[in-house]
């Protein structure tokens, strides 16, 4: 076909593009997939019973909000890096902020009991499988995030899988609150957060692959 | 001639409101850029150049959701381009047979050989495209003349000159250069 005709195909079809396209679609991408997860974590999982009483403690709300800003600033990235300019994405140094934080608290409560509770403390009853479960949930909201990406235009694949891995497994992590019974600090510090880097990881593995346009 | 920033954000905004007629427009307006944006960067490319071009076109075209309109135009239509450059390499890469990989790793010289490479298509690049596929066709990858006829389309005699007067534009040069 000559350019001519290409050009001549392509006006055929214009369809206009909403104010906040790129946003939209990101968030249309990740709601599907939090969906998926949601149900995964209902049916298969199962909510932990105790949920109500446990929305009223602190340490529902600490994981909740740990886990929720890593996802809203790993979601910025992934939309800056949805566009094809080469821009800083420098300000993801904010992460530093909650773990900090979470690491401050995990210090307080190590400070409040005795040495010998220490290891149950932070190995909690599930340290062997949060990690790989959030992993695991994170894949459909990855694969929302992918969807979302088919119309965009990501340059640099592997930062892109990264942090599209990132807010996958954050999101991932935040729905996985919703069964999690533990309640220590430096529980989630370690095996929340090695559960959502585990997803960055693998984002950043398959992101060339799978974003390549 | 090459469009102001300011008239193809226009015709860039006006396309994604919907007006068919001035997408249609900065498409047009698109194409001479990428053609040179392309030719610069990828001498003696030849039909690639044209796909390069469309590829981008229908990028621009499908991925307008990943332009901001607050953000200047140029610097996003060139960001695809320098993707679609960069793909359509690793794309090429991965059809150099091995064994030739080899033997030019293997050999002594072999930034020598870069370089000489280099040149060569810097220098071919400056010639008419049918003077430059011709001489490339013949010395460079081997081809016989008949073969570089079939392969370009054209009579054997027009191979013949096309490198004879080639070959003289490059000496011409060479020695300007020298001078």
């Amino acid at each position: 076909m000559n350019t001519d005709e290409l050009i001549r195909t392509l006006s055929a079809n214009v369809p206009p593009v909403r104010r906040h396209a790129l946003g939209r679609r990101m968030a249309l991408g990740l709601m599907a997939g939090s969906l998926v997860t949601l149900a995964i974590v209902a049916a298969w999982l199962g909510v932990r019973p105790d949920l109500p009483q446990a929305m009223h403690g602190f340490s529902f709300w600490m994981k909740w909000s740990y886990t929720a800003s890593v996802g809203v600033i790993a979601v910025a990235a992934t939309i800056r890096l949805a566009r094809p300019e080469v821009r800083s994405v420098g300000w993801l140094w904010l992460l530093a902020l909650p773990i900090l934080l979470l690491a401050g608290v995990g210090l307080g409560e190590l400070a409040d009991n005795p040495a010998r509770d220490w290891l149950a403390m932070w190995l909690g009853r599930s340290w062997l499988v949060c990690p790989w479960l959030v992993l695991s949930l994170s894949v459909p909201i990855f694969i929302g995030l992918l969807w979302s990406f088919r119309r965009l235009a990501p340059t640099r694949l592997r930062a892109a899988g990264a942090v599209a891995g990132l807010a996958a497994g954050a999101w991932a992590a935040m729905f996985y609150c919703l069964h999690c019974p533990e309640v220590s600090a430096i529980f989630v510090l370690t095996w929340y957060s090695l559960g959502i880097g585990l997803a960055a990881a693998l984002g950043a593995l398959i992101g060339p692959y799978f974003l390549r346009w | 001639m090459q469009q102001s920033e300011d008239q193809l954000r226009a015709w860039m905004t006006g396309g994604m409101d919907g007006d068919a007629a001035a997408h249609a427009t900065l498409l047009r307006a698109l194409v001479p850029m990428l053609r040179s944006f392309y030719r610069r960067r990828l001498a003696g490319a030849g039909d690639d150049i044209e796909d390069l071009v469309q590829e981008t076109l229908i990028a621009v075209h499908t991925r307008r959701e990943s332009y901001d309109r607050a953000r200047p135009f140029v610097a996003w239509l060139y960001a695809i381009a320098r993707y679609r450059m960069i793909d359509h390499l690793r794309r090429r890469r991965t059809t150099i047979p091995i064994e030739s990989l080899d033997d030019i790793l293997a050999s002594e010289g072999f930034e020598d050989a870069c370089a000489a490479r280099i040149d060569v298509a810097r220098l071919l690049s400056v010639l008419p495209s049918k003077q430059a596929r011709a001489i490339r066709d013949t010395h460079i990858d081997g081809l016989s003349v008949a073969e570089a006829a079939e392969a370009a389309d054209i009579g054997q005699s027009d191979v013949k000159v096309s490198v004879h007067r080639g070959m003289k534009a490059l000496m011409g040069r060479i020695r300007g250069e020298r001078a």
